[in-house]
């Protein structure tokens, strides 16, 4: 039936204006007496400054036995320091406005804090008080050991959480670090103390491998003088890192399902390592994985979401595990989302479909160059704030890659051709290289799962 | 008014300024500058939500938002992500009880393609819905709920806090994400007939920010939506008037299969845009926000009964605002336990008041949360939408933090004493059972519980 409207005027779609330029900020770059490194970036307008500390901690130098006590420790600078209790601390950082992160993951520990401008003096003491005196109280550590025994039933329980444990345990070799939770299991967390935790402080957090990364609009504060009251007054000895264990992993095609009675959807984790931020490739795989996954226009969601309707959305994705200037690094290559149960089976026989038909026919010149619009254009909105700068120098800085190397990639990403991205794609996600979690209901899913061919299928409970 | 400790006088608006106009069809106008970066937002609020939705038909609004994604005359199927994506822009819609919003962050020189794409829409979106779009966005919303509530731990206590907090026939009673029965319901006519009824220009807040040309901008939006007819056919939402007290607990307890127990509950607050809602916001931060407020400190530091233990609020303003509390027990702490902690907690701040350094720090974070919504344009012409949709002056997005600002102690106390109370809440107790007998499915921030989305927010990197 064609509706009857009252109609509009139409007019043909509009053609952009003239682009104003725009590059992605490169910042100063210095060191403090003390040997830490500092970057900085000046953007106007940002109230609230970004200041994220980059430290030299890999989590596989946690000691036999006690994974996660980067992430206790982690934790445990934020309660207490010479100067205040912990619940003193939580106040003071919250009477600043601030709010202070801590992750702990393969490259090393990142903190990341984050103040309105007028409060950045305070909020650098007490950040530099946080990594140069932190209390560690035995209490304390015991109330975060226990409060990170709490967590762990949570993620086990989340579908998402559960597959990507899954997926790690399966991909890499065992006696890795990389195989086991970053956040460390049940038996290696009730082993952390307070004297383990100094411990990895004492081996690990110096200013010399140190790094603090500053955005935001910093026109009219004393930075120099801020940092050298509060972070400068940081010491420490000068070890250097060492180098890094080369990443490896078995990509075999199979298939694990983790058993979930009564699940109404199948969580799906697909995922093999491949190339990282040092390998040339990187540009043309980005473009690549975009095609096959990125948005939901990509070709993964137009077949499962805007066609069949299995999905509420399913990305491919490439993120970086660690990665060094040596090649020793490798990033994640994976394919996730989640799929209604009865739908499980024909929903991974058309992604299989979709990755065939990549390999055989390729990428086509116009979704190239969509993607290329969109992940060049989409640079000056994704870095609007000082945060994301700052994340992303961090990022750079723990993989060894120049300061300009975001900047450089905008480039890189523009001189990509249709090929060269589809070698990449194709190369990232072979049909046959490819290890498959999928976190649903065994008894409905097995059976089609097997008829697919995409690997011989495992099913594990906990 | 003092303003003491506060980083400067005009925290969080930072000078900003904004432009109201009205084109002769009735849609609201709202244009702030701002050339720091070269990017302009769109959003656009169309003054509908789950609240208007009748019985039966849960759920529509929202599936109504992933319809406006499929194409419109001169537009093709998906062709607005396409689009937009393709011009580096970033895009998405949300649904919550009290409005739809659609919002593009494009660069600045893309800014006349995105008003163009929503005119299209706004003007000729039944020209092409057909019952293959409907059936494909039905699959694909049954598959969010799944995805978001139903597969998830503790992932449909938002709904069922809602359900017991709001009166059975009240508009807020259920969520935006509506029930898989009344998904399955609606009909294409259902989606037509909402199109006809709320989407009109006259029913809607179009506001740009950023790098634009303000005259050159007016221009545009006269010309690509100034031809799309006017129509007075919507139906105001049921009234959402209550008592200011529920007058007695309501509790739930739900035996499913998640990992820990837990306590939460939801206060009936003031309304939003009142000033004893900026005062339950100062209160429910001193007791329940961050990890050095009261309830913090009691149940995780010190009783270490608490795995979380903190406050959200959801402000609302065709109903009262909702303080959620949500505690997740550690280890083989029980639930009365908590529950006794909290109720002496609660009686004591409404006895005592918070202190100045209470006061200090709330008000620190909440400034800090409005640096951080008009921090990006995408943020700032969403929170002006809000306040021209729904309280007619778009200014008091700018002013709003002053007034958060502004609280005083006394007032704190005062709806502290008033709200914060047993007979004045709904309660959920989990308690976990073995997976065998499982009938049911992290933490729910609830502003997120309470807005769905047509695609899950994406990060190329």
């Amino acid at each position: 039936m064609t509706e009857q409207l009252a109609t509009m005027e139409f007019h043909p779609q509009p053609q952009a204006g003239t682009a104003k330029p725009w590059a992605f900020p490169a910042p100063d770059r210095a060191t403090l007496p003390n040997g830490l490194t500092v970057l900085r970036c000046h953007r106007p307008g940002q109230q609230v400054v970004a200041v994220d500390i980059v430290l030299d901690a890999p989590l596989d130098t946690e000691p036999e036995g006690l994974d996660g006590v980067s992430t206790i420790m982690a934790r445990a600078f934020t309660e207490g320091t010479d100067k205040h209790s912990a619940e003193e601390f939580a106040a003071e950082l919250e009477r600043c406005g601030a709010t202070l992160d801590v992750h702990a993951d393969h490259p090393g520990l990142r903190i990341s804090l984050e103040v309105p401008v007028s409060r950045l003096s305070k909020g650098l003491a007490l950040l530099a008080d946080a990594l140069r005196a932190p209390a560690f109280d035995e209490s304390e550590i015991k109330r975060l050991v226990r409060n990170r025994l709490d967590e762990i039933p949570h993620e086990t329980a989340n579908p998402a959480r559960r597959a990507a444990k899954e997926l790690y345990k399966q991909l890499f070799p065992a006696e890795t670090r990389m195989s086991r939770p970053r956040q460390g299991t049940e038996e290696t967390v009730e082993r952390i103390d307070a004297a383990g935790v100094r411990a990895f402080y004492d081996a690990h957090v110096r200013p010399a491998t140190a790094t603090a990364v500053v955005v935001g609009d910093l026109e009219g504060a004393d930075l120099d003088a801020m940092l050298g009251e509060t972070l400068g007054e940081w010491t420490g000895n000068t070890t250097q890192p060492r180098p890094a264990v080369p990443v490896t992993a078995d990509d075999t095609g199979r298939v694990f399902i983790v058993d979930r009675p009564g699940a109404v959807q199948t969580q799906l984790l697909i995922g093999r390592i491949g190339a990282d931020r040092h390998d040339q490739v990187w540009p043309a795989q980005v473009l690549g994985t975009y095609c096959l996954g990125g948005t939901l226009t990509s070709r993964l969601d137009r077949v499962l979401r805007e066609e069949k309707g299995y999905t509420y959305g399913v990305r491919a994705f490439a993120q970086v595990l660690r990665s060094a200037p040596d090649g020793s690094g490798a990033a994640m290559l994976a394919i996730s989302g989640s799929v209604d149960t009865p739908n499980t089976g024909p929903a991974l026989d058309d992604l299989w479909k979709v990755l065939r038909t990549l390999a055989a026919e390729g990428l086509d010149d116009a979704e190239r160059d969509v993607a290329v619009q969109n992940l060049v254009g989409v640079a000056p909105l994704r870095y609007e704030t000082a945060a994301a700068v700052s994340a992303t120098l961090a990022d750079q800085v723990e993989q060894g890659l120049p300061d300009d190397f975001q900047a450089q990639l905008y480039r890189r990403l523009s001189e990509t051709g249709t090929v060269e991205a589809t070698a990449a794609v194709v190369n990232a996600f072979p049909e046959d290289r490819l290890v498959t979690v999928l976190v649903g209901d065994a008894a409905q899913i097995e059976e089609t799962v097997k008829s697919l061919g995409i690997g011989e299928v495992t099913v594990v409970t906990g | 008014m003092p303003m003491g400790h506060t980083a400067t006088a005009e925290a969080g608006s930072g000078g900003l300024t904004a432009t109201e106009h009205r084109l002769a069809n009735g849609l609201r106008v709202v244009l702030s500058e701002d050339h720091l970066t070269p990017v302009a937002a769109v959003c656009l609020w169309y003054d509908v939500g789950s609240r208007h939705e009748v019985k039966g038909r849960t759920g529509l609004a929202h599936l109504f938002e992933h319809l406006m994604f499929q194409g419109s005359k001169q537009v093709k199927d998906n062709g607005h992500f396409e689009l937009v994506q393709g011009a580096g822009g970033s895009l998405n819609g949300t649904t919550s009880f009290e409005r739809t919003n659609y919002f593009e962050t494009m660069p600045a020189h893309q800014l006349e393609l995105a008003l163009w794409l929503e005119a299209d829409r706004m003007g000729s979106l039944l020209t092409v819905l057909d019952d293959e779009s409907m059936e494909n966005q039905r699959s694909v919303v049954k598959n969010e709920r799944r995805q978001r509530y139903d597969n998830v731990p503790y992932g449909t206590a938002f709904e069922k806090l809602f359900a017991l907090a709001y009166p059975e026939g009240h508009p807020y009673h259920h969520t935006p994400i509506g029930s898989m029965a009344d998904l399955d319901a609606a009909t294409l006519e259902d989606a037509r007939a909402f199109f006809r009824t709320y989407y009109a220009p006259n029913n809607a807040v179009l506001s740009v920010v950023g790098d634009i040309d303000p005259e050159q901008t007016l221009a545009w939006i006269e010309k690509y939506f100034g031809s799309i007819p006017a129509h007075d056919g919507k139906r105001p939402p049921r009234d959402g008037t209550l008592p200011d007290i529920i007058g007695e607990e309501k509790r739930l307890l739900v035996e499913a299969e998640v990992p820990s127990r837990a306590l939460m509950s939801a206060y009936r607050l003031p309304h939003d845009g009142t000033r004893a809602c900026d005062a339950a916001d100062v209160a429910l931060t001193v007791l329940g926000g961050g990890e050095s407020s009261r309830l913090y400190n009691r149940l995780v530091r010190r009783d270490r009964t608490a795995v979380t233990a903190g406050f959200g609020m959801l402000r609302l303003s065709g109903a009262p605002s909702v303080g959620w509390l949500d505690v997740k027990t550690s280890h083989e702490a029980e639930v009365p336990d908590i529950e006794a902690a909290v109720d002496e907690e609660l009686a004591r701040f409404a006895e005592e008041g918070p202190t100045d350094e209470e006061m200090e720090r709330a008000q620190a974070q909440l400034e800090r949360e409005w640096l951080d919504r008009l921090g990006t344009v995408a943020g700032r012409a969403d929170e002006l939408c809000k306040y021209a949709v729904l309280f007619g002056d778009p200014q008091l997005a700018l002013t709003a933090v002053g007034r958060v600002l502004s609280v005083t102690a006394d007032e704190v106390k005062e709806v502290a004493q008033a709200r914060l109370r047993p007979d004045n809440r709904a309660v959920l107790v989990y308690e976990p059972i073995a997976p065998e007998q499982a009938p049911d499915a992290p933490d729910t921030d609830v502003n997120e519980a309470a807005e769905i989305e047509v695609q899950e927010e994406e990060a190329a990197k």
